[in-house]
């Protein structure tokens, strides 16, 4: 699903975010990417989404070339990459349900197809209930879990998030990891960017470890207790 | 998505961001219906003008005023000498007699001035109308000349002298005119650029969920192309409506007068207003590319 190959990126003034890294991650599969603050995480995941070019190295996500994708090309990239922040990103001024229809409509569809994708979304993160609340009159959780719900509106085959739970305390953290274990479940492959050391142990997968902008480590951790509640869920 | 529906899309987000911010965009609706409403009033006036000064070229006479002493066989060569050059326009001629009584006609209040003056004080004329395309001929300028020297001739008095300053005038006031509102129209461009770049400033964020999520930049930025139009749209409007409102008003408050005949007397042509809305909204739309281009130039995933 994803592939990079001697992946650097340098800014101007020669700051090294990320320095020969090479990885694989096969269709389906959950990583972690983690590492000290400045370690390359975010520029890592947004090098995946092309919101910015390597400096060399070439990046692959589903078999397409990223790096050398035209730039007119680039959204249609996007709408199979679900991305959720650790800002939320939801346009205060919308409801819910126009905050997670931005796809739906940019692709032309109905209101009635765009308001049953719209609950469809919101009631895998179940919020069915708020599809016309503000983000305003929503907790945290609720507003990061409307966040994953826009991501995941078109089904896309991988799912970027970028400390989703870096805003959230314990129990909101941990609802929101097991949605997105419950995402790979059904087939999306997830990478999560996150520093936070207690929820990677209870997740427990493939953690890919950042230093300095080097990959230092690619290791698989035993199940965690997140990761067999959500296998023990129906379907 | 088909084009209609992005269309449909475009206003509809193109109204929600002028509602949203409605005072700047009504600055620069105002900016845009200011230059409009000059340029307007520009072409008004020379268009009325120039429809006078047509009138009068068509009008134009040619009238020579004769030797009260001239002998028959003077006249009779001077009638020769017209015709060659007249190409069959009909020929008036006007008696001492009939001199004065237009003169007391034209001007009841200058009646006394003739009173105690021997013989006539006015001489006789021959009056004719000048081929209209003879008019600024060498052909024509060299016949006046030759009636100019004419022994039975006094003066010439041909109006295309005047008719010539006239629309040297007109022009002058056209380009004046033309070039004012081009310097407004220039600002209101310029206002309405800043009006777009304000309003994405505003919408940052949502621009930035929308590439996120896999927006195309035809879809970004339509709205705003849309809003920069509907500016310049409303703005020609406006001003259309306002040179009607103003138009009216004068001619109701001048009544029958020269100003008013040659200024006012016809509103703008449908072609000439449409042509004042298509400038406005061409003006907001260019404004618009103009701040969105600029804008977006610096956004990560577009380059």
């Amino acid at each position: 699903m994803i592939r990079l190959h001697s992946v650097s990126k340098s800014y101007p003034g020669g700051q090294t975010a990320l320095d020969e890294v090479t990885f694989e991650i096969p269709r389906g599969q959950f990583v972690i990417l983690t590492g000290a603050s400045g370690a390359g995480k975010t520029t890592l995941l947004r090098l995946l989404y092309r919101e910015e070019l390597p400096t060399s190295g070439q990046v692959l996500v589903a078999g397409r070339n990223v790096s050398a994708l035209p730039a007119r090309k680039v959204p249609y990239l996007r709408r199979n990459i679900g991305v959720v922040f650790q800002s939320f990103r939801l346009i205060e001024r919308k409801t819910v349900f126009e905050n997670i229809a931005y796809l739906p409509r940019i692709l032309g569809y109905d209101t009635t197809r765009q308001r049953r994708l719209a609950i469809e979304a919101l009631r895998r993160v179940g919020l069915a209930h708020r599809l016309q609340a503000f983000p305003s009159q929503l907790s945290g959780g609720e507003q990061q879990r409307v966040a994953i719900a826009r991501a995941l509106i078109n089904d896309p085959e991988l799912l970027l998030a970028d400390e989703p739970t870096g805003n959230l305390d314990g129990d909101l953290a941990q609802q929101i990891a097991l949605l997105l274990l419950d995402c790979q479940r059904r087939g999306t492959t997830v990478v999560m960017a996150t520093h936070d050391r207690e929820l990677i142990r209870r997740i427990g997968q493939r953690v890919l470890t950042l230093d300095r902008g080097r990959l230092a480590s690619d290791e698989r951790l035993p199940p965690g207790d997140l990761l067999a509640a959500v296998t023990e869920e129906p379907e | 998505m088909t084009l209609f529906q992005a269309l449909a899309y475009f206003f509809r987000e193109a109204a929600v961001g002028l509602a949203r911010s409605w005072k700047v965009s009504l600055l620069a609706v105002v900016t845009i219906g200011v230059s409009l409403f000059l340029g307007g009033t520009v072409q008004l006036v020379t268009s009325n003008l120039a429809h006078a000064v047509g009138e009068w070229q068509e009008q134009a006479r040619l009238t020579l005023y004769l030797r009260s002493d001239a002998g028959a066989a003077e006249l009779q060569s001077l009638a020769v000498l017209v015709a060659t050059g007249s190409r069959g326009s009909a020929l008036l001629e006007v008696s001492a007699a009939e001199a004065v009584a237009r003169f007391h006609q034209s001007f009841p209040s200058l009646a006394g001035l003739f009173s105690g003056l021997e013989g006539d004080p006015l001489p006789p004329s021959w009056e004719l109308q000048i081929p209209p395309g003879e008019r600024g001929s060498e052909r024509f300028a060299a016949w006046v000349t030759e009636l100019r020297t004419h022994p039975a001739v006094l003066m010439v008095d041909d109006d295309l002298d005047w008719l010539a300053q006239a629309g040297r005038l007109l022009a002058l006031v056209r380009a004046t005119g033309l070039a004012l509102s081009g310097l407004l129209l220039g600002a209101a461009i310029f206002t309405i650029a800043s009006v777009v770049r304000l309003i994405l400033l505003l919408y940052r964020d949502e621009i930035a969920v929308q590439r996120l999520v896999g927006a195309t930049e035809f879809f970004v930025r339509g709205p705003f192309y849309v809003q920069g139009l509907l500016q310049g749209f409303v703005g020609a409007v406006g001003a259309l409506a306002a040179l009607a409102l103003i138009r009216l008003v004068l001619l109701a408050n001048l009544g029958p007068s020269l100003a008013a005949e040659l200024l006012l007397s016809r509103f703008l042509g449908w072609p000439q207003q449409l042509v004042l809305v298509a400038i406005g909204a061409l003006a907001g739309f260019g404004g618009a590319i103009l701040s969105v281009r600029r804008e977006v130039a610096g956004e990560p995933g577009t380059s």
